[in-house]
């Protein structure tokens, strides 16, 4: 009966894990990360490497996020310009000012590798 | 009466379609696959139907790419098609005025040969449809023409990108996405008054509406595509609202199992496709729904080859600006070519008893081929395709017998041919076909096919087509 107490404890703060890391990502992530796999996953792929299933068929190749050349200048009004506008093959879309806001975060917080500093 | 009732409803479908068209706030009035994505129609189609890569992707992908941020579609994703043509060949008549019932299915002149609404789009989420509401002209009637309601979603596995989807549609082979397969092939269009061939593999449009399905499907590493749809009679039950407007004549006893596996592989801006696909069907004779049925075993293989233009990856010159519109550009230059081979295996154990069928076993074989080219120019699309079909089979004096016109002197199904068109599409939403069939052979002969006088030279068709979607 001890042990059984003791697991449950385990699977309990195990569960309560992400529902932390939820809170602590926010709204704006969950909701960015959303937004991004209706919107751009299709193209720019589950890794946001430029993959997506549909990056294939197109003549150019989407943006790759992991790309550190990507996050160079105003990524943010890139971003915004490129959604509102439109670029190449990529079409305008109909978002938010605060959908693309959750958007570019969720792409900064998880594809945008970190710095490599030399030793 | 009922007949008037039902073109009152779909004059006023149209009515309604257009009112939502006309207040739609999008920039571009194309249909609603296009107002939902914000692309130009010649990013999915060459000319349509023909389909491009990214095409194929969005279509896999369950038609629900939008640029909303919302889960559904408004106004709903609605759009309309006409379809006028004029027919040239020997027979037909003439003089027969537009939405005239009388004597439509032998004039010339079909003004409309049909009218479409198509519910294109995002349903909800990640469920989208193509759903094809048609008023033929030449039948005077109404009915739900091609339907594929599909789920989809995308994911990894063994670290490769995997689309993966449900589909539930009314016609085999509705659901793929190349144009190599029989449902979307070529020709793309053709005359509903001219006389066609008599035999046909039921893979090759015979259960269109006569069967609805439910089938699963994955595209895996853009290399792999794998299906498999189970179908049933649209007699009865759930799929029966499958077939609204078309009676089943062709009624299926039981599952009918369909199947397809393609490979796909981009080498550049060429797109190379291989694939084979097939079904078994145990099918009552005509006007039966009980007792024995015929078995008929269908294998084909297909192939595809399309070259999208000459605009390097590396380098897209796609412009942004064409005509004032956000456009992205394929290449000048798209070539595509498609070829199909369908084997079929008929066992006619229960029309040999009705005296249907003189042979118990027989086979039917046909192919298709075709090459289309398209140049995409200043002033519209032009472009031109050159085909060649052929069906041979084994002789029965019952199934192909001796008729006027449609009939077959020897009781060969065997007839070959070819088709040539030439296409322009001066508008997004307007294209003109004119297009040439020539018969070698016809129901099995040249001269005196049907046993009638009438030769197969009798039965080639020019055809005059022009299709506008809004």
């Amino acid at each position: 009966m001890k042990n059984v107490s003791g697991y449950a404890a385990v699977v309990l703060v195990l569960g309560a894990v992400p529902l932390l890391a939820t809170s602590v990502g926010g709204e704006k992530y969950d909701a960015g990360r959303r937004l991004y796999a209706n919107k751009c996953q299709f193209c720019h792929g589950i890794r946001g490497d430029g993959k997506g299933p549909a990056a294939e068929a197109l003549l150019g190749h989407p943006v790759d996020f992991t790309d550190a050349a990507f996050w160079k200048g105003d990524v943010t009004k890139k971003i915004y310009e490129t959604i509102t506008h439109g670029k190449q093959m990529m079409p305008a879309f109909d978002l938010k000012s605060d959908d693309i806001t959750a958007i570019t975060r969720y792409i900064s917080h998880t594809f945008k590798k970190a710095p490599q500093h030399d030793k | 009466m009922i007949g008037r009732q039902r073109r009152q409803v779909f004059l006023l479908l149209t009515v309604l379609a257009s009112l939502e068209l006309a207040v739609s706030t999008t920039v571009q009035a194309v249909p609603s696959f296009a107002r939902q994505t914000n692309l130009p129609c010649n990013a999915c189609h060459t000319v349509f139907p023909e389909l491009t890569p990214f095409g194929r992707m969005f279509k896999l992908g369950g038609y629900v790419m939008s640029k909303s941020a919302k889960a559904y579609e408004f106004p709903p994703p609605l759009a309309g098609m006409l379809q006028a043509s004029h027919t040239s060949a020997k027979g037909l008549t003439s003089g027969v005025a537009p939405f005239d019932s009388a004597n439509r299915a032998t004039d010339r002149l079909a003004l409309p040969q049909q009218v479409s609404i198509f519910f294109g789009g995002r349903i909800y989420d990640k469920v989208g449809a193509f759903v094809q509401g048609t008023y033929d002209g030449a039948s005077n009637h109404s009915f739900l023409d091609m339907t594929d309601i599909r789920y989809a979603d995308n994911t990894l596995l063994w670290n490769k990108t995997m689309i993966y989807g449900l589909t539930l549609n009314n016609s085999p082979t509705v659901q793929d996405v190349w144009n190599s397969t029989p449902a979307w092939g070529f020709p793309f269009a053709s005359s509903t008054v001219a006389t066609t061939p008599t035999a046909a593999t039921k893979l090759d449009g015979a259960l269109a509406q006569q069967v609805g399905g439910i089938g699963a499907y994955v595209f895996w590493n853009n290399l792999v595509y794998l299906e498999g749809t189970v179908y049933r009679t649209t007699r009865s039950g759930i799929s029966k609202l499958l077939a609204a407007g078309t009676p089943t004549e062709e009624v299926v006893d039981g599952a009918a199992p369909y199947w397809r596996l393609a490979l796909e592989h981009r080498w550049k801006n060429h797109f190379f496709m291989f694939g084979t696909y097939g079904m078994q069907a145990d099918i009552f004779p005509s006007g039966e729904w009980s007792g024995l049925t015929d078995r008929f075993t269908d294998v084909a293989f297909d192939a595809q080859y399309q070259f999208m233009g000459t605009i390097e990856p590396e380098h897209p010159q796609i412009h942004m600006q064409m005509g004032g519109e956000h456009k992205a550009k394929t290449g000048h230059h798209i070539i595509t070519a498609h070829a199909t081979w369908i084997h079929e295996k008929q066992d006619w154990k229960a029309s040999v008893l009705l005296g249907g069928a003189a042979n118990r076993s027989n086979s039917l074989r046909s192919l298709r081929m075709n090459l289309n080219y398209y140049y995409r120019s200043h002033v519209g699309d032009i472009g031109g395709s050159i085909g060649y079909f052929s069906t041979t089979g084994t002789t029965d004096q019952l199934l192909y017998a001796a008729a006027p016109l449609d009939g077959s002197r020897t009781g060969s199904p065997d007839s070959s041919g070819y088709v040539l068109e030439a296409d322009y599409r001066p508008w997004e939403k307007t294209k003109m076909s004119l297009q040439y069939v020539i018969y070698n052979r016809f129901n099995g002969g040249h001269a005196d096919y049907d046993g009638y006088g009438r030769s197969a030279a009798d039965n080639r068709t020019l055809y005059a087509l022009v299709v506008v979607m809004w």
